[in-house]
């Protein structure tokens, strides 16, 4: 049965997190200096690319923030804060084999509300500079949370039906024999499509976008700026790693122990996300929005009425 | 060895960089393009991330000096330093002696505390720039203050060259227009619902990325719809030379040797630009990227076999991408008799349709100038239709580009107008085109 980790791994959590985003970073950059540059044509330009992401962190720290005029700065700060905030603290139900930092009854429920203070950290961040393009993204995100987060809430209940419980261990216990995932396909795919929606991340970047001159993130420089497009990172790899707990059966799997089989699985599901980014244009939210609407929501709905008949009759 | 220097010149080794390019400076925007991806610097697009400015293009040609500029590099952060690219075949070194600023300010910031923390906060204090506040509710983007200071011209010009002593801009103060911090509430007016809401006046460009090189457009916005559109552009000096995408037609027309391959090339060239910027503004620099590295390859001359097979591989990803197709496919409708009425001519009038089909007008006449990119025949003296249209006409094609934006933008929302402005790319420098086609008769 699930147990809670020692509390030493408060400390390992934010720091295993950043690691994973860093290197997740790195293969993202690794892939976007071969289709811009060419291929990297030797291990040491890749390792120079590859560390791209830490050398830009260095320069954002170098780097000095600013202020912009009448500018809302506490509630700004506040955005800025909240999306690594966030990400560690959905994190905390995030099972590294069988054990969590802290295994809730409503684990589930804990890992969206935390999901949802991006809501309200990317409105902030655009918010607090006075600035119109950052407002305009900011917006731009509450229009993407009305598209995903429904369609997302539908694929979240639908693995908690499975299991008959909230709890993030009974998920992954009730995944001894087959994955979620063999059996409620729409649900995972619509689950990845709103963690990336989630982590305003590669086709859902677009509160982030190069045509409204980085959006939300406009006017952000120095920490503030590092802060902010790394906690997006950690969101990324927060969300993408909660799939698998999910759906792809958590630490289950032959031979190797339980943390092996969630870090390989987690390291399969990013490179997805980070591979299959490259093959779409960023998604106008007003286009998204239909699709979310008239085809997402009513798939997982149709998921989720499976499940619940498959689980009513066993 | 002080551990702290070392850092904060590490950092600084590959500053990222914001380019901004000034009418007439085509060439050498391609320039810095290529050599900021060689040596792999990051280029971002708004002054808040950026710790270069590169300036491509002579600011003294612009009449008087543009303040927008010296605005543009107050609201980047420390350590930050301007490099303008003069003259091309120089574009290395200055941005070696750019970067050199930059380093040399993270080692040792300037006033330590008081000075960068004014400078940090460009706009921060209310007597720094009041001028721009009165007109604006958000000084902040690099966007706004090209246009704020465009009217104010009382400005002394040379005043202002020295762009590190700002303090003489507190006589301008203003205060008695402002309510808040110095800036003004955002006015009302209906919306197209006839509800009265804030209408914001936003100007966008000259400084943005993959954007028409020195347009202006002065939105007025609610929301992020827009309800009016007045098209602007920085004066675009006399050009000793003729516009650099159109430069081959145009020789061949004053009765020089131009080959049909060369003049391929170029329009291939000028086209992959344009679908490059395209894909950039929606937001796919998977195939963006490949487009600018081969559209320099295809002008430093790269044969046929050498660019034909990836050229065509990423022009057949973009045309199979249903995404793509699906996201910005019915914005910017421009039916042919309007086209045809407001002077288009060129790939803009051929597609007949949206951002989409321009866009597809562009990647096939790529693929159909790499046929005969080997060409060596000379190039018909009346063949005159450049990359953007007919050079022969009245008045030069991006001119017929520039006057359909308005309808076409009216009542969309921001990120489709950028889409529509990306999916026409007029070429301003070809504004100081029209006394040179008619001499070209001669």
């Amino acid at each position: 049965m699930p147990e809670n980790a020692p509390v030493w791994a408060i400390v390992v959590l934010p720091v295993a997190l950043a690691v994973a985003a860093v290197v997740t970073a790195g293969f993202d950059a690794v892939l976007s200096g071969a289709a811009g540059r060419g291929h990297a044509g030797g291990i040491r330009r890749a390792g120079r690319r590859a560390a791209t992401p830490v050398r830009e962190a260095l320069r954002l720290l170098v780097q000095q923030p600013r202020r912009t005029t009448a500018a809302d700065r506490l509630l700004g700060r506040l955005g800025v804060v909240l999306v690594p905030v966030a990400a560690v603290l959905a994190g905390a139900v995030l099972p590294w084999g069988f054990r969590a930092v802290s295994d809730p009854s409503v684990g589930v429920v804990w890992f969206n509300a935390m999901e949802a203070l991006a809501w309200a950290a990317v409105w902030l961040a655009g918010w607090g500079p006075n600035s119109a393009l950052s407002l305009i993204s900011g917006y731009r995100f509450l229009a993407q949370g009305l598209a995903y987060e429904l369609p997302h809430m539908f694929a979240l209940t639908t693995a908690a039906l499975g299991a008959e419980s909230l709890r993030v261990g009974d998920v992954v216990a009730a995944q001894e024999g087959v994955w979620f995932v063999v059996w409620m396909p729409v649900a995972f795919a619509a689950y990845l499509l709103s963690a990336l929606a989630m982590a305003f991340w590669g086709p859902f970047a677009h509160p982030l976008a190069r045509d409204a001159a980085g959006g939300a993130a406009a006017e952000l420089a120095g920490v503030d700026r590092l802060v902010f497009l790394g906690g997006r990172w950690l969101l990324l790899v927060v969300t993408a790693g909660f799939s698998v707990p999910l759906f792809l059966g958590g630490g289950h799997g032959p031979l190797l122990p339980g943390w092996a089989w969630t870090l390989l699985k987690t390291a399969a599901v990013l490179a997805l996300l980070v591979i299959l980014r490259r093959a779409l244009p960023v998604l106008r939210m007003e286009r998204y929005m239909e699709a979310a609407w008239m085809v997402l929501v009513p798939l997982t709905l149709l998921q989720a009425l499976f499940v619940a008949v498959v689980v009513l009759n066993r | 060895m002080d551990l702290r220097a070392f850092l904060r010149r590490t950092a600084m080794s590959r500053p990222a960089v914001l380019v901004v390019t000034l009418p007439g400076a085509t060439r050498l925007r391609l320039e810095v393009e290529a050599e900021l991806r060689r040596r792999e610097w990051p280029v971002v697009g708004a002054p808040a991330a950026a710790d270069l400015l590169v300036v491509c293009g002579d600011p003294a040609a612009q009449g008087a000096w543009p303040e927008w500029l010296d605005d543009i590099e107050r609201s980047m952060p420390e350590p930050a330093a301007r490099a303008v690219m003069g003259e091309s075949a120089r574009v290395g070194g200055a941005l070696d002696a750019g970067r050199g600023e930059v380093t040399g300010r993270a080692v040792a910031p300037r006033g330590d505390g008081g000075r960068h923390e004014d400078r940090a906060a460009p706009s921060g204090d209310g007597h720094h720039r009041p001028a721009d506040h009165a007109e604006h509710m958000d000084h902040a983007e690099h966007m706004d203050h090209h246009a704020s200071h465009m009217d104010h011209q009382d400005h002394s010009p040379g005043g202002h060259m020295d762009h590190t002593g700002h303090m003489d801009h507190a006589g301008h103060d203003m205060h008695a227009m402002a309510d808040i911090a110095g800036l003004p509430m955002a006015e009302r007016a209906d919306d197209r619902d006839e509800l009265r809401l804030d209408r914001l006046h936003v100007p966008i460009g000259p400084g943005l990325t993959d954007w028409p090189t020195g347009l202006i457009l002065r939105l007025a916005l609610q929301g992020d719809v827009v309800q009016g559109v007045e098209v602007d552009h920085l004066p675009v000096p006399p050009a000793h030379r003729p516009p650099f995408w159109d430069e081959p037609w145009l020789r061949a027309a004053r009765g020089e040797e131009v080959t049909r391959g060369g003049a391929a090339r170029r329009r291939c060239a000028a086209h992959l630009d344009s679908a490059g910027r395209l894909l950039a503004v929606v937001g796919w620099d998977d195939v963006a990227a490949p487009f600018r590295r081969l559209r320099d390859e295809l002008l430093a001359g790269a044969s046929r076999t050498e660019v034909a097979g990836e050229v065509h591989r990423t022009v057949r990803r973009v045309g199979r991408s249903r995404v793509l197709r699906w996201s910005i496919a019915g914005l910017g409708r421009l039916p042919a008799d309007t086209a045809r009425a407001a002077g288009v001519s060129g790939p803009a009038l051929a597609a007949t349709g949206d951002a989409y089909d321009r866009l597809l007008m562009w990647l096939g006449e790529i693929e159909r100038g790499l046929e005969v990119l080997d060409d060596t025949r000379p190039l018909a003296p009346d063949d005159r239709t450049g990359p953007r249209g007919r050079l022969d006409g009245p008045r030069p094609p991006s001119q017929a580009l520039l006057d359909v934006l308005p309808d076409l933008l009216t009542g969309v929302e921001f990120a489709c107008a950028r889409i529509v402005v990306a999916s026409l790319d007029p070429d301003l420098d070809e504004l100081a085109l029209a006394p040179v086609t008619g001499a070209a008769h001669a």
